[in-house]
């Protein structure tokens, strides 16, 4: 539709007869925040490289705001920020300085630059760092910069190619924290990833891909609501005993049943709210004191695995 | 295309600078990358040394000198400069930003190839010119103190040897459009202007007598000869080596007009050989 900020229609890449994006559409809406979903070797970073204008295209096409990255990269690019696979900074300058190179190619007035490089590095909280040169930083740091520099200029599509990848823990929790701010602002958002608890977390659109072949697409909501398989983790008073998850196992629906503690155990169960109530009661009907009865957020997981699975 | 794209197209470009614009950013903070890095400073560090030998030998020979004779001692080694200041400032132009990851971070903006690569030429170029500047200006001092006399000639030498520089950034910025490495690229820069080069021109000048005034090595030494008045003519020596045999030496010399216009070709077409390479080149690693 004509007005979508990201729209992708029939794009194929082909690295010397490798195919590793074959035919794909998808359309990205206004406003939202799409996980671009996919295992390692999928085709995002290359479907990212090309929206980016960092690889052309082998067939189809691809359009920013409604213009063709293709045939006019620089006005398609006008209004994006991206950060594509873990970028790297010129060493001999600052954030500042690097923040006022893209922000003078893009356009922004000196005060628009002073004024905004301020906020986007107090978001990413490099504030203290923002004379020191970029050479010596950290991974993180560096990533912290370039999700700074991916803002600046409020584009109205911010493309981000696994922004948590290569950080630590604490690095992951707060680039999160950052997608969740950009989040309550109206960009639109396309990431990609292979975190499903981040895109579960942050996302409202997902759209799957496996060997450069779009398997689904739609929103969070729906796709969860479809993925008919949840995994079910269950605590109780008695201790798991052979015997126990023998008899568990044998009720009806219980399907791929381990034990996971002490006194813990986790099945899969096929099925809507309906079924998973009825599950409980016949668990309890065991004899079992549950103390806690909880869908795994591990969702879009079992749907991730089931279809990946079916496109081998 | 459809009209609608086309529109859009242009809307957004009214709110970009204009690809000129551009490259007035690009250059001036590739400039600002030579002054912060050690480069320019390094450079200009070789200089100084050069500068102070040849002073140092000219000061202390007794030699009845001319202006035009002491800035063509100095001109002798103008290539030296250009030939760093080509690695330095051209070796790893373009290859750097595809081995260094920055063209992640450059190449997603709403800027065209064409602007980037004139821009970091443009900024090469000033720092050879700086380069250059400095070193003429002294050697036209020493002239006018040991020489009693301002040289003319030197000022020509310092358009020939300006354009020599650009010549050879140019070549520098084609052999880093397609090398994949930045240490390979500055290293083929390098031994392509300080000896390469001036093999195959002694090969075909000195021994098969073809006069190599295509090449721009060739075309760059007029630098040099420049000051020498007369100008040196093509001579050929027959040299009898005994029972009947002789050999023939052949003694090149370009012909200034015909340097000028080589250097000038080549600078332009490796530049647009360059940046068709730099288009078309894809950030995969
Ligand atoms: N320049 C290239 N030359 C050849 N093959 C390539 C090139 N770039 C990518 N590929 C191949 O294309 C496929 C898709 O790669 P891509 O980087 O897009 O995957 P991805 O989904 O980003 O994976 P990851 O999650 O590991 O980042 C892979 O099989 C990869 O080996
Ligand atoms: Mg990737």
């Amino acid at each position: 539709m004509l007005g979508d900020p990201i729209v992708i229609q029939s794009l194929t890449k082909d690295f010397n007869g490798f195919r590793a994006v074959d035919d794909l559409s998808l359309t990205v809406r206004q406003g939202s925040f799409l996980g671009f979903l996919g295992p390692n070797g999928a085709g995002k970073t290359t479907t990212i490289k090309i929206l980016t204008n960092l690889l052309s295209a082998s067939g189809g096409s691809a359009s920013l705001n409604g213009i063709d990255v293709v045939q006019h990269p620089k006005e398609a690019l006008a209004q994006v920020g991206a950060v594509v696979e873990t970028p790297e900074f010129y060493p001999y300058l600052t954030p500042n300085e690097t923040l006022a190179y893209l922000g003078e190619i893009r356009g922004m007035s000196k005060e628009d630059i002073s004024r905004r490089t301020k906020v986007v590095l107090e978001t990413v909280k490099m504030t203290e760092w923002a004379d020191k040169r970029i050479g010596k930083f950290s991974k993180g740091m560096k990533q912290r910069v370039a999700i700074a520099q991916a803002m600046l200029h409020e584009p109205s599509v911010i493309i981000l190619d696994e922004p948590t990848s290569g950080l630590d823990p604490r690095g992951m929790y707060e680039v999160r924290e950052i997608l969740s701010e950009l989040k309550k602002q109206d960009y639109t958002i396309f990431m990609s990833s292979h975190l499903l608890n981040e895109v579960q977390e942050v996302c409202s659109d997902v759209a799957l891909i496996n060997r450069g072949r779009l398997l689904k697409t739609g929103s969070v909501e729906e796709l969860l609501e479809q993925a008919s398989v949840k995994r079910i983790e269950v605590r109780t008073i008695q201790q798991m005993s052979g015997e126990l998850l023998n008899s568990i196992s044998k009720i009806e629906g219980v399907q791929e049943l381990r034990a996971s503690g002490e006194n813990q155990f986790m099945f899969s169960l096929t099925g809507k709210d309906q079924e998973q109530a009825q599950m409980l009661l016949r668990l309890q009907s065991l004899g079992l004191n549950v103390v806690s009865y909880k869908e795994s957020g591990l969702a879009l997981e079992s749907l991730y695995m089931s279809l990946i699975k079916d496109s081998r | 295309m459809s009209e609608t794209n086309v529109n859009a197209a242009s809307r957004a470009a009214r709110e970009l600078p204009s690809d000129l614009q551009q490259v007035g950013v690009v250059a001036k903070y590739d400039i600002m990358k030579y002054l912060r890095s050690r480069r320019l400073l390094g450079m200009l560090i070789i200089e100084a040394i050069v500068l102070i030998a040849i002073t140092a030998l000219l000061a202390t020979s007794n030699n009845p000198k001319t202006a035009d004779g002491v800035v063509g001692q100095y001109a002798g080694f103008a290539t030296i400069l250009i030939v760093i200041g080509a690695t330095l400032f051209g070796g790893d132009a373009i290859v750097s930003e595809y081995q260094g990851r920055t063209g992640y971070l450059l190449f997603p903006n709403p800027i065209k190839k064409v602007s980037i690569i004139v821009g970091k030429f443009i900024s090469s170029v000033a720092a050879m010119v700086l380069i250059l500047a400095i070193y003429y200006a002294i050697a036209l001092v020493a002239g006018l103190v040991m020489g009693n006399g301002f040289s003319t000639l030197g000022l020509a030498s310092l358009g020939l040897a300006i354009l020599y520089g650009i010549s050879a950034l140019a070549v520098a910025f084609l052999i880093s459009s397609f090398m994949k490495g930045t240490a390979g690229s500055l290293i083929l820069t390098f031994a392509l202007f300080f000896f390469v080069l001036d093999i195959i021109s002694s090969i075909m000048g000195s021994l098969g007598g073809i006069k190599p005034w295509f090449l721009v090595n060739f075309a760059g030494t007029s630098l040099s000869y420049v000051t020498t008045d007369p100008y040196p003519v093509d001579t050929i020596q027959s040299l009898d080596i005994g029972a009947g045999q002789s050999m023939t030496f052949y003694y090149f010399y370009p012909d200034v007009g015909l340097s000028i216009a080589v250097m000038a070709v080549y600078a332009v077409v490796a530049l647009v050989l360059a940046y068709l390479i730099f288009r078309r080149r894809e950030m995969s690693a």
